[in-house]
């Protein structure tokens, strides 16, 4: 159990810095996902946690300790790799005391917890097999096993599931979930996969281009995304994303679109930004159809994708293009006539020049 | 072209069969011409009292008989070829330890790589040749490296000496192969994925124990396949002892290999020849299929998980 704190960390290969300073604070037994684009740094940071790439700035602690100069094995860190690393000569028994027998555990102890760990994760009949004669799914449970078994400090995750097809990485995200009520270890787990890292973390930390672009709950960072780009990466469906000017008249505040289509906006929140022009962002799952009577935005369908439990529908709002989810069967083929309305609430707006939210 | 509607030809199956047939069939007729042929003419003459000009006569295990009993450079070239194959295990350690190094991180390992890899490709006539200069009594660098080193005030004949010989001949055996050796090492280690490195130094492994317990068994098939090719070398020596002491000082460097030609093409006894080849076969077929088995049937493969 322990505390990880990273202040201003650093990495360049070679002259090329692409990791710029994050900070990060994981409080014990917390699970915290690295999520964000493809070579934002994630893996980069999580092999400097490892101890795997030195550290070309700022500090790593695990609990009080510093570890920056601390070797690997010394740090008392797991890790599970994307591919597994499973050592492919050994059997799975093999694969999981391994750690233990250079800790100075006992065999009679190595081959208890190596049986616990097996029968946490449901693999006690397997451990006479190679690696090889396992599938994708009882590897991963192999490389977890293979961790948790040494009950460390801190377990470190690199997108264990991406290995996975559709299925069983959904199954195994459960999986996960589960594990994590029997195992309350501090955990650090990277993902490019949202839905993974919404449905894991206790907190998601968004990374781009090698900087944090935020740190939230999943809560908080799906209501309230600090920047554009946290904006179009979490959520099921992107989020729509277009050009707007803030208006403050007669009517109360609110947001124009394209050529002319009004969106209210809470009282009083953006009146310093009048006439300012914004980037408006509304989920499609939060414009939702209305009803006769209560204030509408019209717009002409252009694509309809029915899903079954619902209908995306992109559809054409005063010149701007916009996607929603909304209730099956409504709008049924492209020129149908689309009628929408947002609670002024669910409106994001982002300053266009930083891209932070207002 | 007429083409018979039905039967045999109508399937697909067999039209490819048949074009397959004519794709191997070249490199069939030579294998069998050349190799089986051959081989099979061998043992029959075995067991043939016969020379050139002279009908074959069938006496049985008579020449297998002369060589257990009489023929003492039989014994002696088995036991140099033994020998020879015995170098093999400390010829294939040292090119894992070039191997390592230049797969580790130092600087210019490619330039390493190729110089060591360079003695593969040259003729074994050339190695002999060269060597031999090098061994030399008078003019040999070697000589002249350990005298102006103090190390030794004679000369040292080494290919003269009856001690010298062998040793000497095996270690331009192995400064040929050893090339060879790394490239296929090398080739295995670099198919050893980094990330079970990483793993073991986390669960604590030490640097021994990743090279015994990551390092030596995923490289277990190369290894073998280095050890193959060490027997197969160790029999087929021919050009290089030829060329260097054709055998002697004595039969000091005799091999089996040296010692079947001088029966057939020195002695003319075609037949005895004949029965020592056969023996040599036995022998190699034997060791090889050993080396594989102990590979666990895989050598040359690569073991992922
Ligand atoms: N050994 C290296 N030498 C040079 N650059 C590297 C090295 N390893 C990673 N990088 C660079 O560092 C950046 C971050 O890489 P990293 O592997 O951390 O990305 P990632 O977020 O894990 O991406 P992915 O989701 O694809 O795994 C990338 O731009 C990559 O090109
Ligand atoms: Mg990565």
């Amino acid at each position: 159990m322990a505390t990880v704190s990273l202040r201003s960390v650093r990495k360049s290969y070679d002259a090329q810095e692409v990791v710029h300073g994050v900070d990060l604070e994981v409080a014990d037994q917390e699970f915290v996902v690295l999520v964000g684009p493809s070579g934002c740094g994630k893996s980069t940071l999580l092999r400097m946690i490892a101890g795997l790439e030195d550290i070309s700035g700022g500090e790593i602690a695990i609990g009080d300790r510093v570890v920056n100069e601390i070797d690997p094995k010394d740090r008392d860190v797991a890790m599970v790799f994307q591919d597994y690393a499973l050592y492919p000569h050994l059997t799975v028994f093999q694969n999981i005391a391994f750690s233990l027998q250079y800790r100075g555990v006992g065999k009679a102890d190595i081959a208890r917890r190596v049986a616990q760990a097996a029968a946490i994760l449901d693999i006690e009949s397997l451990l006479d097999r190679k690696p090889r004669q396992l599938s994708g799914g009882q590897r991963q449970r192999v490389a977890m096993g293979r961790a948790i078994v040494r009950e460390p400090k801190v377990f470190l995750f690199d997108e264990p599931l991406s290995n996975l097809d559709a299925k069983l990485r959904v199954q195994m995200r459960t999986e996960i979930k589960k594990l994590r009520e029997r195992v309350r270890t501090t955990a650090i787990y990277v993902t490019h996969d949202q839905v993974e890292a919404m449905t894991l973390a206790d907190r998601i930390v968004l990374m781009h281009n090698g900087r944090v672009e935020q740190i939230g709950t999943p809560e908080d960072v799906y209501d309230e995304p600090a920047t554009l780009f946290v904006a179009g990466f979490v959520g099921a469906s992107a989020m729509n994303l277009v050009a707007g000017r803030v208006e403050n008249g007669a009517q109360g505040c609110a947001v124009i679109l394209g050529n002319g289509a009004r969106l209210a906006l809470p009282a009083s929140r953006f009146e310093a930004h009048a006439d300012m022009p914004v980037t408006v962002g509304l989920r499609p799952e939060h414009l939702h159809w209305s009803h006769y009577g209560t204030p509408s935005l019209q717009g002409t369908a252009r694509v309809v994708e029915p899903l079954g439990s619902d209908t995306l529908v992109v559809f054409d709002l005063a010149g701007c293009e916009l996607q929603a989810r909304l209730p099956p069967r409504l709008v049924r083929r492209a020129g149908d006539p689309v009628s929408v309305a947002i609670a002024p609430e669910a409106i994001h707006l982002f300053d266009p020049a930083t891209g932070h939210r207002l | 072209m007429t083409r018979p509607s039905g039967g045999w030809w109508a399937t697909r199956r067999n039209r490819q069969f048949a074009l397959i047939v004519c794709f191997l069939l070249p490199s069939l007729v030579v294998f069998f011409l050349y190799r089986l042929l051959p081989l099979g003419w061998n043992v029959i003459l075995s067991f043939q009292a016969w020379s050139p000009l002279k009908p074959a006569q069938w006496i049985g295990l008579e020449n297998y008989a002369e060589m257990w009993a009489y023929d003492d450079v039989f014994w002696v070239a088995l036991k140099n070829t033994l020998i020879f194959i015995a170098a093999s295990p400390l010829a294939i350690a040292a090119a894992l330890g070039i191997a390592l190094l230049v797969n580790s991180d130092l600087k210019g390992a490619a330039v390493y790589r190729t110089i060591v890899f360079l003695s593969y490709p040259l003729m074994a006539v050339a190695v002999g040749i060269i060597w031999r200069w090098m061994y030399d009594e008078r003019g040999g660098i070697i000589n002249y490296a350990l005298r102006a080193s103090g190390l030794t005030t004679r000369p040292i004949g080494f290919l003269q000496d009856f001690d010298w010989a062998l040793p000497s001949v095996i270690f331009a055996e192995v400064w040929q192969v050893i090339g060879f050796y790394m490239i296929i090492l090398l080739t295995g280690l670099q198919s050893i994925p980094p990330n079970l490195y990483e793993a073991a130094h986390i669960d604590g492994a030490p640097a021994r124990a990743r090279f015994f317990r990551i390092t030596v068994p995923m490289l277990r098939p190369s290894l073998f396949l280095c050890a193959v090719v060490g027997i197969l070398n160790s029999f087929g020596s021919f050009d290089l002892v030829y060329i260097m002491t054709n055998g002697g000082p004595g039969h000091a460097t005799e091999l089996l290999i040296t010692h079947i030609y001088k029966s057939a093409f020195v002695q003319s006894k075609f037949d005895y020849a004949a029965a020592l080849t056969v023996v040599q076969f036995g022998l190699l077929v034997i060791l090889t299929v050993a080396a594989n088995r102990a590979a666990g049937g895989n050598v040359g493969a690569v073991e992922r998980d």
